[in-house]
């Protein structure tokens, strides 16, 4: 368990992400009877983890280094799959990709046991990581390695803290005493914290033991232990405290995980568009899902642009035209281009008016969800000089001069309704003459789209041109994409070709459906990941992306509308029991959307209340709990967010470990489904419950 | 009825049916009935051309019907014959992929089971003469352009021993191997190239 600094603190006694990646492909070759299944890669399912497994997939095989990816769900997930794993012998590198760090995964529940040439590379943009992944030492924590991007460098304290609480034996026990002494004294700290995060200091430290005083005599052992390794309680008590500050703050999020891997691309020196566009939609990904903060955005947005341009050099005259102008030159042309985006929902694939009317920013500052506020907005279209016929028409057929106008007319008229900073700076990516110029934010939101929903749901999609009267055949059309492509898969020969879904012969009970809810949620995975690199299915799913903004919208307004958002102590309910579209909201990451909406639509409306956190300082922000109900699991699906008060602006989500305690608290039955903390579900009949807990831990800060 | 037919009516239909496989591009199932009536017709007319002692024309008839019978039969089962090659051959070798689809199996008569699997014998002791140079089952049509090529898991095949280690192949998950490996089971169908 040891961290990799990024490269440029690397240096020759401090090996960083060169020489990880160079002895994997050295464990690879060393081994050519046994290099078939030697390499997995554990994925987990948000666009960033993608974009790295792409990049990583890519990197691996140009190497011609046989590897194996698997998507991983949740804890669950990595439970079962680690015992699938353990039969493997002749597994020796494992890398996960956006999860376990916060996993202490040298203890026995996790890889501990597993044989000596196993190595564990861990890329996660989770914090806080777990202490004991980062900074234990010796023949077992050399297996395990942390990808870090920097941040370790300043963790000193910590590291100081945990060494001392980890090395150091009791004070007043018996040089010789086994450490369960050490065990009794950090309970009360270790049950603060659930043992899902799997925080155990107290660990196999046995092991580690022996760093420390074995080999002194007993004199100089007496001498020393008086001086230096006794510890007095009130040091002790310092650093507890920073451990808990460190874990119990909140989680937040670091580098992404695409953009360690295109660290890793740019040290071996073997990066080009295509990754480079990869790690440009993990970045996009964490700003729009608001998980760093506009400050970060920029930092990591100025690294790319100067990429942009040393791997995609435009003509002079070109490079001087307005960004709207992005036009692809040739039929070949796939390079990226930096542009300025709008803070529009898939603006440049919709009409003006929906882009707006979608758009959470706008939502907010105008209030869309009352007729006033729709007013408003095609009020202040009209003051921009765009004709109503004319919003109402896709991007793409806007005339050519509000296209050009849009930005200047935008800057001037937008701040007197309250709209700043409506721009931001981003990339887009032309495809030759195949597709028009997409946006790195448009990609993100297709490609996410496919990850919730491509399969598993009925989605209706709207027709272009449909609206209106437009067309004949009805204004939508069902979302197939998922069984499609299998369907136009060629019959190869009369033998092996009848393509039913192994699936459907599978089931035939309640396993069954869960099992099928699993094998969706797997196409997901892979139809998003196809859909990464070839631009025809990108493109299909951005109409997918477009329906489910929608339902976003519907359900978001008619919260607000019927005010059903209670107001608790500390923070924010939403339950939605019924509606439309509640199939839908099941998925985690479809209500986590809308709560993020709802965060921006009512930014400027609600006041923000303090959170204090585990020390008593707190910062104003919006924590909201949104909860749907599973109508077929009979299970409540619960995601906790915590909205900054500024827009740009990010807080670290508490809710993960407000959670797990109230879920200790009222001994709900529940699970949490996925890697987060903060997105849990539980029984019909414990919601009230768990709410009600909910509410006096918050109260309890 | 059978005794108002024309003769070589009944190989007519057996043509029929050939050329019906070969527009629709099926293996239709093996028409049993038809070429029993066909081989009876056969012995009738045969035991009639016995009776007379000199050459009439009914003889020359009796016997242009009989020579058109054997051809008729040995063209039908020729047909198929080389479908169930074909078959064979697109399948990368793979005998009992084929016998165990049971579309396939009721559809052969058991004397073309044991035809398939002669047929296999031979080219498998054929190809062994020389299979460190030359793999003679594997595809011509689309020449490999990788050492290694990416899969998608269709469908489950276990656990799969290669040169270089066992893989274990499970739904839902990708991998890259190296292509000699698991060519046969892309062309089976287990997996998809990606």
């Amino acid at each position: 368990m040891v961290f990799l600094p990024p490269p440029h603190l690397a240096s020759a006694s401090r090996p960083a992400y060169a020489e990880a990646y160079a002895n994997i492909l050295v464990a690879h070759r060393r081994s050519p009877l046994t290099s078939a299944s030697s390499v997995i890669i554990l994925v987990a399912p948000d666009v960033d983890a993608l974009c790295a497994a792409k990049i990583l997939a890519e990197l691996l095989k140009q190497d011609d280094v046989m590897h194996r990816i698997i998507p991983v769900s949740g804890l669950a997930d990595l439970e079962r799959m680690k015992d699938e794993l353990a039969t493997y012998a002749e597994l020796h590198t494992l890398i996960l990709l956006n999860m376990g760090a916060i996993l202490d995964l040298s203890s026995e529940n996790w890889f501990g046991e597993f044989s000596m040439k196993l190595t564990v590379h861990i890329i996660d943009s989770n914090r806080p990581q777990n202490l004991a992944n980062m900074f234990a030492g010796g023949e077992n924590g050399e297996r395990f390695i942390v990808w870090d991007d920097g941040e370790a460098e300043n963790m000193g304290d910590e590291r100081k803290a945990w060494e001392a609480l980890t090395y150091e034996p009791e004070p007043d026990s018996d040089e010789d005493s086994e450490l369960n002494d050490e065990d009794s004294v950090r309970s009360n700290e270790g049950d603060d914290l659930d043992d899902d995060e799997g925080f155990s200091d107290r660990g196999p430290s046995g092991k580690r033991r022996s760093l420390g005083d074995g080999d002194r005599s007993q004199e100089k052992r007496r001498k020393l232990d008086d001086q230096s390794t006794r510890l007095s309680r009130e040091q002790r008590e310092t650093h507890h405290k920073l451990i808990a500050k460190y874990y119990g703050s909140g989680s937040w999020y670091g580098q992404s995980a695409s953009a360690t891997m295109y660290i890793l691309a740019t040290v071996l020196e073997r990066v080009d568009c295509d990754l480079l566009w990869l790690a440009i939609l993990g970045l996009t990904f964490q700003y729009t899902t608001a998980r760093i903060s506009r400050n970060t955005y920029d930092k990591y947005h100025s690294i790319y642009y100067d990429e942009v341009f040393r791997l995609n050099p435009l003509p002079p005259d070109v490079a001087a035209n307005t960004t709207d102008a992005i036009t692809a030159m040739s039929p070949d042309d796939l390079s990226v281009r930096a542009a300025e985006d709008l803070r529009f929902m898939l603006f440049r694939h919709w009409t003006l008016y929906d882009a707006m009317y979608h758009s959470s920013y706008v939502a907010g500052k105008l209030g869309i969800w009352k007729e006033r506020g729709r007013k408003r907005l095609t009020g202040l279209l009209a003051k921009m000089g765009f004709s109503i016929p004319q919003t109402q028409q896709p991007y793409a057929h806007m005339d050519l001069d509000l296209k050009h106008q849009l930005r200047a007319k935008l800057n001037s008229i937008a701040p007197e309704y309250g709209l700043v900073e409506l721009t931001y700076p981003s990339f887009a990516r032309c495809f030759g003459y195949r597709a028009s110029p997409l946006g790195a934010a448009d990609a993100v939101e297709a490609v996410s789209a496919l990850l919730d929903v491509a399969g598993g749901i009925r989605m209706e999609v709207e027709v272009e041109g449909a609206r209106h009267g437009g067309e004949w055949f009805g204004g939508g059309r069902l979302w197939e994409g998922g069984r499609k492509g299998e369907e136009k898969r060629e019959k190869r020969i009369e033998v092996g070709s009848r393509q039913k879904d192994g699936d459907d012969d599978v089931d035939a009970d309640v396993d069954g459906e869960e099992r099928k809810e699993r094998t969706w949620w797997v196409k997901n995975f892979w139809a998003a990941y196809d859909a990464l690199s070839d631009i025809v299915p990108l493109r299909d799913a951005l109409s997918l992306a477009m329906s489910l903004h929608r339902a976003i919208i519907r359900q978001g307004t008619s919260i607000i509308d019927k005010q059903d958002i209670r107001t608790m102590r500390s923070h924010r309910v939403v339950v939605l029991s019924q509606g439309p579209d509640l199939a839908l909201f099941a998925h985690p990451g479809v209500l986590a959307r809308l709560g993020l909406w709802l965060v921006d639509a009512l930014r400027d409306r609600l006041p923000g209340t303090k959170i204090g956190g585990l020390q008593g300082r707190g910062k104003k922000s919006l924590p909201f709990v949104v909860a749907c109900l599973n109508e077929r699991t009979q299970t409540y699906v619960v995601v906790g967010i915590m909205g900054a008060l500024d827009f740009g602006d990010v807080r670290r989500n508490e809710f993960g470990l407000a959670f797990i305690e109230a879920k200790q608290r009222c001994n709900a039955r529940s699970r949490h489904s996925t890697f987060d903390a903060s997105v849990l579900e539980i029984e019909q009949e414990d919601l009230k419950l768990f709410l009600e807990t909910l509410c006096e831990v918050g109260e309890g800060y | 009825m059978t005794d108002t037919r024309q003769f070589g009516d009944l190989a007519t239909q057996l043509i029929a049916e050939s050329r019906r496989s070969t527009l629709t591009d099926t293996l239709l199932k093996y028409n049993d009935n038809l070429v029993r009536s066909i081989i009876r017709e056969q012995r009738d007319l045969e035991k009639m051309t016995e009776t007379s002692q000199n050459v009439t024309p009914a003889m020359l008839i009796y016997q242009t019907t009989i020579v058109r019978n054997k051809r008729c039969l040995l063209a039908y089962h020729k047909h198929r014959m080389d479908r169930l090659r074909d078959m064979y051959w697109t399948t990368g070798g793979a005998l009992p992929h084929i016998l165990s689809n049971q579309d396939i199996r009721g559809k052969l008569s058991p004397h073309e089971v044991d035809f398939l699997r002669q047929y296999s014998t031979s080219v498998m002791d054929y190809r062994a003469g020389f299979s460190n140079e030359l793999d003679i089952t594997a595809s011509i049509t689309h020449p490999p352009k990788d050492l290694h090529v990416l899969v998608h898991v269709i469908r489950d095949c276990g656990i799969i021993q290669t040169e270089l280690g066992t893989i274990d192949f499970q739904k839902g998950q990708r991998f890259m191997v190296r292509r000699a490996d698991i060519e046969h089971l892309i062309v089976q169908g287990y997996l998809e190239e990606v």
